[in-house]
């Protein structure tokens, strides 16, 4: 068979070839992406859609974690305030009950009891970046004002409801109880005890002093029942944001395997493919000139 | 009876015959670069013998003509891989531009659907938060111009393979009448079965263009050539050429019409025009049918978690997104309905503070459309199809490359001008020429010897 005498398409198409494989392979050593367009790989470009998407919310979800987790804290030491004041009344109730003060000592007691339901509702009225803490989800205005008709001198403005913030995508956390639940439940109302206590001690009869008194302690235990859910929720907050930042370890390796080129290996190729490249091209220029008249004489 | 007159005619034969091969050989080593030049080689045949009183004497050669070496097989084979070639290609270079609107550039959709999903789980941390709900707002209006964007790249390639339809036609209606004109040339010039030599070397070039822009079928006739589309149109029959025309159709799109008038758009395959062809009327309408679809159906089960709330206004939520009844332009036309953040529907229970409907909107985001997918998977899908699409388009083209490359070494090692080859001959005609002229000097001497025979005077 005849060969084929013109070697200038074969060697173009060559030449292109390893052009294009010097190319991706430089490509892919100075962007350090394999996949920069869908086609180069269909199937990672397709799962990069769901973890840039999946990235975006596990970083938010920490930093929702983040806020949260201070609002949780801020209620939650606002009712650790909210307890030491109970026990403060308890104490104050107990030396009103016990039969040797007279008229004006009660009633510098009952001023101080009247004091420190004064500083529960401030605690009551704690708000945290804005937002009041336990209004329910009426927290823009604060829950408790004075109120000289209620039997407590203050009535609730909230509501019952809770917000939950999301944190994962399956995983939403309540992060607040309403003031209706916390201090003025109609079971326990702890405003309500600490007013009747002031009554009891301006009116000075030592066994309803006692009893208000009991009634008071009970609120304790009851607003340290209460307390158990912000611990709850910052437990689960914790243990949400380390899962939350193995997460996001595992979406970036995940990420890195789809689109990242693996340096070394690139490197090599990016080395290979300059050597076949210079190759290819050192064989067109020594064939492409090669022809029988280079070694015939000029005819004389 | 043979004499020296004899061979002297031999000789002058002989000269010719290496003249006409040198001629030859020449016009080889001058075309050498001629596309689509096919090497001709001089065909020579020896005289009959003559016996003349027993005496048996050659009769010299005769030239019959040049003969061009050509593979016609060959030939058909490489137009039907240069159809699929460049059908290939144009579907490729289409969908590289298609593709740079799904790769990561933080316009595409997957870069946009991030920041309002994000800014929606920062509106349930902080939902009184006014910055909090611009951002979401922001975020909805960024989704909406990504949409828009997306698709409007979409419909400007499908009218550019548009604009790619009516100039391809056009310029197979110019090839289609210059082929019939060589038919014409060829059925005038060259007795019928024989050899068009260069007319048919430049009608060969010409089909080989042609069905760079269609693939086509030819047969040969007695009139010339006959091409049609694959599907039977005719486009030259001898010295006959039909036009194809091109007319808007009820899509919008320009339909290609045979001479006749009848659409043969859908039947036509192969070439940059069947490329263009089915990028313009299956490969984007594809992709525009999946983003339409997405748009719509995220944007009602958008809408209808915000009509689940109440807004900072104290105000039932309204439509977020404003996207055209029914699916199509749905991607083109969707945009933010609502003017501020404060018209989120961030309540449940009506009250300012909660952020109950927060994990409504959320869901619109991850809970299936009635397509079966989240909006996230429906993206990654068309993604992928996009990415696969072009993948395979592109493989395609570097495939048939390599062996439309192997065809076109064939036919080159058949009819390619070969220099060594065309050297070789030259000193060969040369020494024959040399030799035939020698023998014309030889007869000449022999003839001044034959004259001095009777004459003492030297000649």
């Amino acid at each position: 068979m005849r060969v084929n005498p013109n070697l200038v398409p074969d060697i173009l198409a060559d030449l292109n070839q390893s052009q294009q494989t010097l190319n991706t392979a430089l490509q892919e050593v100075s962007t350090g992406k394999s996949v920069t367009q869908p086609s180069d790989n269909p199937a990672a470009a397709a799962a990069m859609v769901q973890n840039t998407i999946e990235t975006g919310n596990v970083d938010q979800y920490t930093q929702n974690v983040t806020s949260v987790l201070s609002t949780v804290q801020t209620a939650d030491s606002a009712l650790s305030n909210v307890v030491s004041s109970l026990t403060q009344a308890v104490s104050l109730g107990t030396e009103g009950a016990n039969g040797t003060n007279n008229t004006s000592n009660l009633q510098a007691l009952a001023e101080q009891v009247q004091g420190i339901l004064t500083s529960v509702v401030n605690q009551a009225n704690t708000s945290y970046g804005g937002t009041y803490l336990f209004g329910g989800t009426a927290s823009t205005q604060p829950p408790y004002t004075a109120d000289s008709s209620s039997s407590s001198g203050y009535t609730y403005n909230g509501n019952n409801d809770t917000n939950s913030v999301a944190v994962g995508d399956q995983t939403s956390v309540a992060i607040n109880l309403p003031g209706s639940q916390l201090f003025s439940n109609a079971a326990t109302n702890v405003l309500g005890t600490l007013s009747s206590l002031v009554s009891a001690l301006q009116s000075g009869n030592s066994s309803t002093i006692s009893s208000a008194t009991t009634a008071v302690s009970s609120a304790i235990d009851y607003v340290n029942q209460q307390r158990v859910f912000y611990g709850n929720a910052e437990t689960q907050l914790n243990s949400q944001e380390s899962y939350l930042q193995q997460e996001t370890v595992s979406l970036t390796s995940q990420a890195s395997s789809l689109v990242d080129v693996n340096m070394t290996q690139a490197a090599t190729e990016l080395s290979q493919a300059e050597t076949a490249n210079s190759a290819a091209l050192a064989a067109a220029a020594k064939v492409l000139p090669n022809s029988l008249i280079n070694y015939l004489g000029i005819p004389s | 009876m043979g004499g020296l007159t004899t061979s002297l005619l031999i000789g002058v034969q002989g000269l010719e015959a290496s003249q006409a091969a040198l001629d030859a050989t020449s016009n080889n080593i001058s075309n050498s670069n001629t596309p689509g030049y096919t090497r001709e080689v001089p065909q020579f045949s020896s005289d009959a013998e003559t016996d003349i009183g027993g005496t048996i004497s050659g009769g010299g050669v005769t030239l019959d003509g040049l003969q061009s070496v050509r593979d016609e097989l060959l030939n058909l084979q490489i137009q039907q891989q240069t159809s699929q070639q460049s059908s290939a290609d144009a579907q490729s270079s289409s969908l590289s531009q298609i593709q740079t609107l799904f790769s990561t550039t933080g316009e595409d959709l997957a870069s946009t659907l991030t920041p309002l999903s994000t800014s929606l789980q920062q509106l349930s941390a902080s939902p009184s938060s006014a910055s909090a709900q611009q951002g979401v707002l922001a975020a909805g209006e960024n989704l909406a111009r990504s949409f828009n964007s997306t698709a409007s790249g979409l419909v400007s390639a499908q009218s550019s393979a548009d604009q790619q339809v009516t100039q391809t036609v056009s310029q197979i209606n110019t090839l289609s009448q210059q082929i019939a004109t060589l038919n014409t040339q060829i059925a005038e010039t060259v007795p019928p079965g024989q050899d068009g030599g260069t007319l048919q070397d430049q009608r060969d070039q010409l089909v080989q263009q042609l069905s760079q822009l269609t693939s086509v079928s030819v047969t040969q006739s007695s009139t010339g050539e006959v091409i049609t589309t694959g599907n039977g149109t005719p486009l030259v029959m001898g010295g006959q050429s039909f036009n194809l025309q091109t007319a808007t159709g009820t899509n919008g799109m320009q339909q290609v019409l045979d001479a006749n008038g009848s659409n043969i758009t859908s039947t036509i395959t192969g070439g940059q025009l069947g490329g263009a062809i089915q990028v313009r009327d299956t490969t984007i309408p594809g992709y525009l049918n999946s983003l339409n679809t997405l748009a719509s159906q995220f944007a009602t089960a958008f809408n209808t978690a915000q009509t689940q709330g109440t807004d900072s206004n104290g105000n039932a939520g309204q439509a977020f997104f404003t996207v055209p009844s029914g699916t199509t332009g749905a991607a083109a036309g969707i945009s933010v309905a609502l003017t501020s953040g404060s018209q989120i529907a961030i309540s449940s229970d009506g009250s300012a503070g909660s952020n109950g409907n927060v994990a409504n909107l959320s869901a619109a985001l991850t809970n299936t459309l009635p397509s079966g997918q989240t909006p996230a998977n429906a993206y990654a899908n068309l993604v992928f199809a996009v990415g696969n699409d072009a993948s395979n388009a592109s493989a395609q083209s570097t495939a048939i490359g390599q062996s439309l490359l192997q065809l076109t070494n064939q036919q080159s090692s058949v009819s390619g001008v070969s220099l060594d080859e065309e050297t070789t001959n030259l000193i060969r005609f040369q020494t024959a020429y040399e030799a035939a002229a020698r023998i014309i000097s030889t007869v000449q001497a022999l003839s001044t010897v034959t004259l001095d025979m009777g004459s003492a005077q030297s000649y």
